[in-house]
C-alpha cells in the first residue's frame, strides 16, 4: 500500500493552507508535526476526501483517491481532531452505527465492536451514553470507530489533545499496536506523541513540509546543537533574548539553560544530545511554545 | 443503518420532549373537539349539560329528522320553529325560560342552519332568517342555493371570473344531488374543525425532530466520521432521509388515527355519506360526502406534512443548521395567513396553491379559486395534490444530492 501526495496545494480564497506538499507513505507510523495553524488538519482532511486539493493529486497505489471514492473510503479510518459523536447513543450503539455506515454486516459488526471495545478498554462502559464518558474514553471510542473497518490507511488528527499523561501513554501504545500492516498518519503538536512510535516524521510549517525523515535523520540534519550552561538569575532574561532557549531549570547556583546554537553560547557551556523537542523549537521558533507544544 | 438512524433520532432528549409535547397537544385538541361549541345538550329545565352521555341525547334528538331533506321535512321544520317562536318561553326576558325554548329547537338546529344559509345572501349568514319564513318557502330551498350563486356571479363577482368559469361553477352547483340526506354528523363536523390544528401541530413538532437529522451531523461534529465512511456519501445519506420520511409518516398516521378514533368515538361516526353541503361545505362546488372529505383531509394532511418536512430536511441539509430548518415549516404555514389579509385576486389564487392549504382541506373545498390547467377548469384541490405530490418526489433525491455535497470543502 502506497499513499502519495504530489504537489498538493489547498487555498481558501487568498489563504494558502497547504502549499505544494509532496510526500510518499508506505506501511508504518508517520508523524506530522507542526504548530497550530500549520496546515496539518487541512492536509489530513484532503487525505480523507473531506477537502479537495486546489492543485496536485493524492493517489493510493497510483489511483486518485477521489476517483476511487467508496473503494478508498472502504480502506480508510479517520479520527478527526474535533471528534464528534452522538451524545445520547451509548458507546456500543455508537460503534454499531459507525460499523453500519462503514459497510459491515450486522453479525460481523457486532463481533468487531465487541472486540474493539475490549481492545480500547471500554467494554465495561459499553452501555454508558457517549456524553457521559470521560475525555480519554471518548478518544478511545474515537480510535475504535476509526479501526472498525480494519483500515489500511489510518489518519489520526491530534488524537491525544486534551488527554492526561497516563491516557496519552496508553493511547500511544494502542496506536503502536495498531500500526502493523497499515499506514498510520498521526498529526500532533505534541512532540513526545510521535518521537517514540513514528518511523518517519514530517515537520510542517505555514502549509509546507519543511523537513522530513526518520528521527535520526532529522536530528542529524538539523543545523543546530544543544548546549547546557548555567547563568545567574539576573542574566537569564538577557540570555533568553540572545539565544533560542529550549529549557530553563532553576537551581541554587543559578539557572541551567538549554540553548540551541551552532557554537557554544558561552565559556563553560557543555554540549548535550539534540532531541526532537530541540528540533521542533528550532524550526517553529516562538510559536512552538503555544499551548502544550513541548509537553 | 436505518435502525440506528431511528435510534439516533429517538434517543435525543429534545426529540423525546417534542414527541411528548405532541402527545399532550393531541390530548388537548381532542378535549376541545369533544367538548367544544355545539356539543352541549340543553335539558327541559333549560340547563346546559356537557359530556358524552349528553352528546348521545343530542344525537337521539337530531336523529328524529334523519332521512332525505324533502320539501315536506323542511316545511315541517319551519312550522315547528314558528310554533317555538310563538311560545311565551321564547319571548320571555328570563334566561332560563329562553333556554327552555332553545331546548325545543336543538333537534332541528342543523336543518335550521341550512335553511338560514339557503335563504340568506350568498356571502352572509342570518341565524334568525328562519323566523321570517313560511312552510311554503320550503320549495325554494334547493333552487335558492343555485340562485344565490348566480346573483353573486352577476353582481359582486362579475369581473372575478370568465364566462366559462361562471358556467363551470353553476354546472357544479346544478350537478349536486338533491334532496340531501340528513343524519347526525357532529363527529365529522368537529373532526374537520380541529383537524387542521392537529395537522399543523404535527408539522411544527415534527419539524423540530426532522430538522436535526441532517444538521445533527454537523452540530455534533460527527460529519467528518460520517462522510469518510464507506456509505457516507450514498446509502448512509439515503438512510437518513428514509428515517425522516418513515418516522414522519408513521407518526402522522398514528396521530391522525388517534385523533379520528377519539373524536368519532366520542361524538359518533354517523354521517359519512352526507353531502358536505349539509354543513361544512354549503357553498362548496365540490360535490362530495363527509367521508370523502375525510379522505381528502387525511391524504391532503399527509402530503402537506410530508412536503413541509421534506422541505425542512432540505433546509437542514443545505444550511447545516437545525435552527434555520425549524423555521421553514413555520414560515410556510403562517406567512400565508398574514398575506391573506391583502385582498388581491392574483395573490388569493397564489395563496390557494401554497402547501398550507393541504393542511386545511375543509377550507380548500370551500374556496372559489379556479385554475385552468390543460384546458380544464378546476378548483384548488386537484392542482394541490398534483403539485405537491410531484414536488415531494423531487425533493427526495434533491435532499440526498445536496447533503452528499455538504461534507466536502
Amino acid at each position: 500500500m502506497q499513499l502519495r501526495l504530489e504537489h498538493v496545494t489547498k487555498r481558501f480564497r487568498e489563504t494558502v493552507a497547504v502549499a505544494d506538499v509532496s510526500v510518499t507513505m508506505e506501511n508504518g507510523v508517520y508523524g506530522l508535526l507542526g504548530v497550530n495553524g500549520a496546515g496539518k488538519t487541512t492536509l489530513m482532511r484532503m487525505l480523507c476526501t473531506l477537502a479537495v486539493p486546489t492543485e496536485g493529486r493524492i493517489t493510493c497505489d497510483g489511483e486518485d483517491i477521489f476517483e476511487m471514492d467508496m473503494r478508498y473510503r472502504k480502506i480508510l479510518g479517520y479520527l478527526p481532531q474535533d471528534f464528534g459523536f452522538y451524545p445520547d447513543l451509548c458507546a456500543e450503539d455508537y460503534l454499531m452505527y459507525v460499523a453500519s455506515i462503514k459497510g459491515l454486516r450486522p453479525a460481523a459488526a457486532k463481533k468487531r465492536v465487541e472486540e474493539l471495545l475490549h481492545r480500547v478498554g471500554l467494554y465495561s462502559v459499553r452501555r454508558r451514553k457517549m456524553k457521559k464518558l470521560s475525555g480519554g474514553m471518548k478518544r478511545r471510542a474515537g480510535i475504535a470507530q476509526a479501526m472498525l473497518n480494519d483500515p489500511k490507511i489510518l489518519v489520526l488528527d491530534e488524537p491525544t489533545a486534551g488527554l492526561d499523561p497516563n491516557e496519552r501513554v496508553r493511547f500511544r501504545n494502542l496506536i503502536s499496536e495498531l500500526s502493523q500492516e497499515r499506514i498510520v498518519l498521526l498529526s500532533t503538536h505534541i512532540v513526545s506523541d510521535v518521537s517514540y512510535i513514528a518511523k518517519r516524521l514530517f515537520l510542517m510549517k505555514d502549509g509546507r513540509i519543511v523537513h522530513q525523515g526518520s528521527m535520526e535523520e532529522i536530528l542529524e540534519h538539523t543545523p543546530v546543537r544543544a548546549w547546557l550552561c548555567t547563568v545567574s538569575k539576573e542574566r537569564t532574561n538577557a540570555c533568553l533574548k540572545k539565544w533560542k532557549v529550549a529549557n530553563i531549570r532553576a537551581g541554587s547556583g543559578g539557572n541551567e539553560l538549554r540553548v540551541l546554537s551552532d557554537l557554544p553560547p558561552m565559556e563553560g557551556a557543555a554540549e548535550a544530545e539534540l532531541t526532537l523537542e530541540d528540533v521542533f523549537l528550532y524550526y517553529f521558533g516562538e510559536k512552538a511554545g503555544d499551548d502544550d507544544a513541548l509537553l | 443503518m436505518l435502525y440506528y438512524e431511528f435510534r439516533k433520532i429517538l434517543s435525543k432528549t429534545g426529540n423525546r420532549i417534542a414527541l411528548l409535547a405532541l402527545l399532550v397537544l393531541l390530548g388537548v385538541t381532542c378535549y376541545f373537539a369533544v367538548n367544544g361549541y355545539g356539543t352541549s345538550y340543553t335539558d327541559e329545565q333549560g340547563v346546559s349539560r356537557q359530556g358524552i352521555s349528553y352528546v348521545r341525547k343530542l344525537r337521539e334528538a337530531r336523529l328524529a329528522w334523519e332521512g332525505p331533506l324533502t320539501e315536506e321535512k323542511l316545511a315541517a321544520v319551519i312550522r315547528k320553529h314558528a310554533a317555538v317562536i310563538a311560545a311565551p318561553e321564547y319571548n320571555s326576558r328570563d334566561v332560563t325560560e329562553q333556554n327552555i325554548a332553545y331546548s325545543w329547537t336543538q333537534d332541528y338546529q342543523d336543518i335550521r342552519q341550512m335553511i338560514c344559509r339557503a335563504f340568506g345572501e350568498f356571502r352572509s349568514y342570518d341565524y334568525y332568517k328562519i323566523d321570517s319564513l313560511s312552510p311554503e318557502d320550503a320549495a325554494d330551498f334547493y333552487p335558492n342555493r343555485i340562485r344565490a350563486l348566480r346573483t353573486w356571479l352577476d353582481t359582486e363577482a362579475k369581473d372575478m371570473y370568465t364566462e366559462e368559469e361562471k358556467d363551470f361553477l353553476l354546472e357544479r352547483y346544478e350537478q349536486l344531488e338533491t334532496p340531501f340526506y340528513y343524519t347526525w354528523y357532529l363527529g365529522w363536523d368537529k373532526l374537520f374543525e380541529y383537524g387542521p390544528t392537529i395537522q399543523m401541530i404535527f408539522v411544527l413538532v415534527m419539524g423540530f425532530v426532522t430538522a436535526g437529522i441532517f444538521a445533527g451531523e454537523f452540530s455534533n461534529r460527527a460529519d467528518a466520521v460520517f462522510f469518510t465512511s464507506y456509505h457516507g456519501r450514498k446509502k448512509a445519506v439515503t438512510a437518513k432521509l428514509w428515517a425522516g420520511v418513515l418516522l414522519s409518516a408513521a407518526l402522522y398516521w398514528t396521530v391522525w388515527g388517534l385523533y379520528s378514533v377519539t373524536v368519532l368515538g366520542a361524538l359518533g361516526a354517523d354521517g359519512a355519506s352526507c353531502q358536505i353541503q349539509v354543513h361544512v361545505g354549503w357553498k362548496s362546488f365540490y360535490n362530495i360526502t363527509y367521508g370523502q372529505l375525510y379522505l381528502l383531509m387525511s391524504f391532503g394532511g399527509f402530503l402537506g406534512s410530508m412536503f413541509l418536512l421534506l422541505l425542512n430536511m432540505l433546509v437542514s441539509a443545505w444550511t447545516r443548521s437545525a435552527v434555520i430548518a425549524v423555521t421553514a415549516p413555520f414560515i410556510m404555514i403562517f406567512l400565508p395567513s398574514f398575506l391573506s389579509n391583502l385582498s388581491v385576486p392574483w395573490l388569493s389564487k397564489l395563496l390557494g396553491l401554497l402547501p398550507d392549504q393541504l393542511l386545511q382541506m375543509q377550507t380548500s373545498v370551500n374556496y372559489f379559486n379556479l385554475y385552468r390547467i390543460g384546458g380544464r377548469i378546476m378548483g384548488e384541490v386537484e392542482p394541490l395534490f398534483a403539485l405537491y405530490g410531484a414536488l415531494s418526489l423531487l425533493l427526495l433525491p434533491t435532499v440526498c444530492a445536496l447533503y452528499r455535497r455538504a461534507g466536502r470543502g
